[in-house]
């Protein structure tokens, strides 16, 4: 048997190759053909350069947040289902998408443009309204005696889901229709960032859940055994709990606060990187932040080139790919 | 637009022996753009409710407000017993129920430039005002022309003509498609839609799409009162796209007034303020 | 070393219905103790208490005299392992992989396992019986198959560089979900360790014949309370039985088993003591 840190290093390795190469290439692929010696011409000023506006305003941008939305979403996923060990929980199972809906939704209609810290009023009112559900799914869960039993973090998180669907039914009803076409639009998701300034701020999020992560991959995998058998393997289950709970919260708000609720990355791609590579955390973790960047930018790719110019939103091209997914799984496991 | 011409004639009876009776007809009308065509055209006093978005003429701001395109009140629309109901042709719920309780409707879609006189001329056969319906669609007729000859022969520039976007952000922009009356408008106002060849009416641009397309003037229609710093701010937002010849030259323009984004009888008069923000030399 | 696991006046409850109530036992170094009850009796919170997963109300519990709520988690586990009656996994490891996770006490935060923890492992597997399953997937596993690697895991977990001296075997009813084919066969195996390696076993059952079978000594627990403690041919009689389990049982030794066995006869009349 490879040990732990072979595997490790040659899933990071050929992950890391895919996501390499995704990075680089979809920037090259679009709508628009565009001349790529011409976009890296220096001599050419940047202000009357088309190419390289297209290359590096709309295109690179949009591809690194792919990449950044992608990798958060997947380890997110991952962490979450060993959190509830149950492999069909999503990053949004707990509710921190429908905060995250509902702050975009208050900012849409009632036309918000403030903006906080640099940043504009719906990323920002999303991902304070992600911050507010995932407080409250915490606090519902703590209310109970005994600290952080995962059914009643699931509870909690489904009560809070269908209480903030509802509010937010009733933002969009009080909604005239151009801010509820935005609406509808927003939560299906949309990477075209056209700016590196939403990334350079979740970068931060970002890179302060995978350091969780790392920490969290093998108790993780004593998680697996049940709360009882994990401490009886010397962790503190709690302090592990609440650590997977927030990490995987925060990189899931701040992936949602860039583009929006984009379904079944996190679900697909952790279900297929345990098929390739097994269920100890410490491949699954950095082999689905790898998987999940590449798997999100090719569907970004997909649907910025299908049917050009319009677009299909990158959440309809993941659902497309994920309908099927489950139906294969189903049918294999039948 | 009339779909079913039995309907209409029915409907005409209907108001004509009512008229007959000397009962005055009792409109209600929760589109915007029909309730200005229909005080345009001399039915003013007989519209009895309007929508929540009505706005035009002043009058309309003491009427009764039955809801709009998605949430019509049916009940309070069927206690004010009106003799005609305008509607949406896609609320079909709406239009089936009042054909249950008796009601006619008249069904409106939003389409070309050309279809705005259209509809006033059949709505205008349809309340009884055919004169004076033909007269305002020949003005706005002659008000379009004169547009078109002021602006003929000058270059058209390329323009983005934007109908929503996100705030402070150039995501989530709704653009008009090559297709609709917002689009006529633009070829009025002697202006070249970058998206003409889009089959829609209306179109999300992405910012590489704006980029490729080098629009040489970007006009912003938007609803509603924003105030002047907002609108700077705005505008400033754009200031990122510096290859496109719009941002460059400074050629971002925001209009708010509701005539240019309203495909009623004003609609002329929006045109024109989109000519003159395309070919401000042409007006002088 | 000389190691003891001492519980004293332990008292506990969920919620407000009390669970343990002076419960004192003592487990010897290298014994095989049996904690034997009927359903309810608090046997498995009993084990939960003495492995640290839950705190009593009151009450001390030491090891080698030494606080075990006070002991880091890591070095507790490092000494004692307890195996769950039923082992359920949310993901689909491979049998090494769980054995392995026993050996994460041992491990620094970032640490990986070494070949020495997979020899230990190993060995682990090799004395339950269960090598040739090192790469299947644990969750393909035959009930006793399955009880057999926790229990192998359990051992990794407790072998330290003196091997399992000192260290304790915590079992839940380790019968209880299986056929009686894998209940012979684990009840075999545990009598098998406890004779070849130095450790103290402790098991939680309501299995008569179990606890007359494996355990050298027993603490009879009756509705949250010790009912009787001692070696078990001293402490397994009809009348401890009776007031147990409400239930008359005749006690003998078997020459073919080697060992006491219990024969249920008839429940106790209504109004007799128990």
């Amino acid at each position: 048997m490879r040990s732990i840190r072979q595997r490790i290093l040659i899933v990071s390795a050929g992950f890391g190759g895919l996501a390499a190469a995704s990075i680089v290439l979809a920037p090259l692929v679009g709508s628009t053909t565009i001349d790529l010696a011409r976009a890296l011409d220096r001599s050419v000023p940047f202000s009357e350069n088309t190419d390289a506006q297209i290359l590096f305003i709309a295109r690179l941008p949009r591809t690194l947040a792919g990449a950044m939305v992608g990798g958060a979403l997947a380890s997110a996923g991952v962490v979450f289902q060993g959190l509830l060990r149950n492999p069909l929980a999503t990053p949004f199972t707990l509710g921190v998408s429908a905060g995250a809906a509902l702050g975009a939704m208050l900012a849409i209609t009632f036309g918000w443009t403030f903006g906080w810290l640099g940043i504009p009023a719906i990323p920002a009112a999303s991902f304070a309204g992600s911050i507010s559900a995932v407080t409250i799914v915490y606090g519902l869960a703590r209310a109970r005696h005994g600290g952080l039993s995962t059914n009643v973090l699931l509870l909690a998180g489904v009560t809070l889901n269908a209480f903030f669907s509802a509010l937010i039914l009733f933002v969009q009803f009080l909604a005239d229709f151009t801010d509820l076409y935005r609406m509808l639009r927003w939560l299906v998701g949309d990477l075209d960032v056209a700016s590196y300034q939403p990334l350079a701020t979740a970068l931060p999020l970002l890179l302060v859940s995978l350091a969780v992560f790392a920490w969290l991959a093998r108790p993780l995998n004593l998680l697996s055994l049940g709360p009882d058998a994990a401490h009886t393997h010397g962790i503190d289950v709690r302090q592990a709990q609440r650590a997977a709970f927030f990490s995987a919260s925060l990189a899931t708000g701040a992936a949602v606060s860039i583009a929006g609720p984009i379904g079944f990355v996190g679900i697909v791609v952790p279900h297929l990187v345990r098929l390739l590579v097994g269920a100890d955390h410490r491949v699954v973790l950095p082999a689905s932040v790898l998987f999940g960047a590449a798997f999100l930018v090719c569907c970004d790719v997909v649907g910025r080139t299908l049917i050009a110019p319009v677009e299909i939103p990158v959440g309809v091209i993941t659902a497309i790919i994920g309908g099927p997914f489950f139906l294969w799984l189903l049918l294999r496991r039948g | 637009m009339i779909k079913n011409r039995a309907a209409a004639i029915a409907g005409a009876a209907i108001l004509a022996s009512a008229i007959a009776a000397q009962q005055p007809p009792r409109i209600i009308s929760i589109i915007p753009a029909v309730t200005e065509m229909l005080f345009a055209i001399g039915a003013g006093p007989h519209v009895v409710a309007v929508g929540t978005f009505d706005d035009y003429p002043p009058e309309v701001r003491s009427l009764e407000r039955v809801g709009a395109l998605l949430d019509p009140d049916l009940e309070r629309i069927l206690a004010l017993k009106p003799d005609l109901v305008t509607v949406y042709a896609s609320q079909t719920d709406l239009r089936q129920q009042l054909e249950r309780a008796g009601i006619p409707t008249f069904e409106y879609e939003h389409a070309g430039l050309a279809d705005v006189m259209a509809t006033i001329r059949t709505l205008g056969a349809r309340v009884g005002r055919v004169e004076q319906a033909e007269g305002l669609a020949a003005a706005i007729d002659r008000d379009l022309d004169a547009i078109g000859k002021k602006v003929a022969g000058r270059r058209r520039p390329r323009t983005l003509l934007v109908i929503g976007r996100e705030a402070l952000a150039i995501r989530g922009i709704y653009a008009s498609g090559g297709v609709g009356f917002l689009h006529d408008m633009l070829s009025v106002a002697g202006g070249e839609n970058i998206f003409a060849d889009v089959k829609r009416q209306s179109v999300q641009a992405t910012a590489e799409l704006i980029i490729a397309r080098r629009p040489e003037v970007i006009v912003e229609l938007r609803a509603g009162d924003i105030p002047a710093a907002q609108q700077k701010k705005e505008i400033a937002a754009w200031g990122r796209l510096t290859s496109v010849p719009a941002v460059a030259s400074a050629r971002v323009y925001f209009l708010t007034d509701p005539r240019t984004v309203v495909p009623g009888p004003r609609i002329a008069e929006g045109t024109g303020l989109i000519a003159r923000t395309l070919h401000p030399e042409a007006f002088k | 070393m000389c190691a003891l696991l001492r519980a004293v006046d332990v008292h506990f409850s969920y919620g407000t219905s009390p669970v343990l109530r002076d419960v004192s036992i003592e487990v010897p170094d290298g014994g095989f103790a049996g904690i034997l009850g009927p359903n309810g009796s608090g046997k498995t919170t009993l084990l939960k208490v003495l492995s640290g997963t839950v705190t009593p109300r009151a009450g001390t519990l030491t090891m080698d005299g030494r606080d075990i709520r006070r002991m880091p988690r890591a070095a507790l586990a490092r000494r004692m392992a307890v195996v769950p009656q039923e082992t359920h996994l949310a993901f689909d490891y491979s049998v090494l992989e769980v054995v392995l996770m026993g050996r994460y006490p041992h491990l620094g935060t970032f640490q990986i396992e070494g070949p020495n923890d997979i020899a230990i492992a190993r060995r682990a597997l090799a004395a339950t019986g269960t090598s040739l399953l090192e790469h299947r997937q644990f969750a393909t596993l035959s009930g006793g198959e399955k009880q057999r690697v926790v229990i192998a895991s359990a051992l990794a977990q407790v072998t330290g560089d003196n091997g399992t001296a000192g260290s304790y075997l915590l079992l839940d009813e380790p019968t209880a979900a299986l056929d009686l084919a894998y209940q012979i066969e684990i009840a075999a195996l545990l009598r098998d360790l406890q004779q070849r390696i130095p450790i103290t076993i402790l098991v939680s059952t309501h299995d008569l014949n179990f606890a007359a079978g494996v355990c050298t000594s027993l603490v009879l627990l009756s509705e949250g309370r010790v009912l009787a403690t001692g070696p078990t041919d001293v402490v397994l009689t009809r009348s401890n039985i009776l007031d147990l389990y409400g239930v008359e049982a005749d006690v003998r030794r078997h020459d073919d088993a080697g060992r006491l066995v219990v024969v249920p006869i008839a429940r106790a009349a209504r109004g007799a003591p128990g």
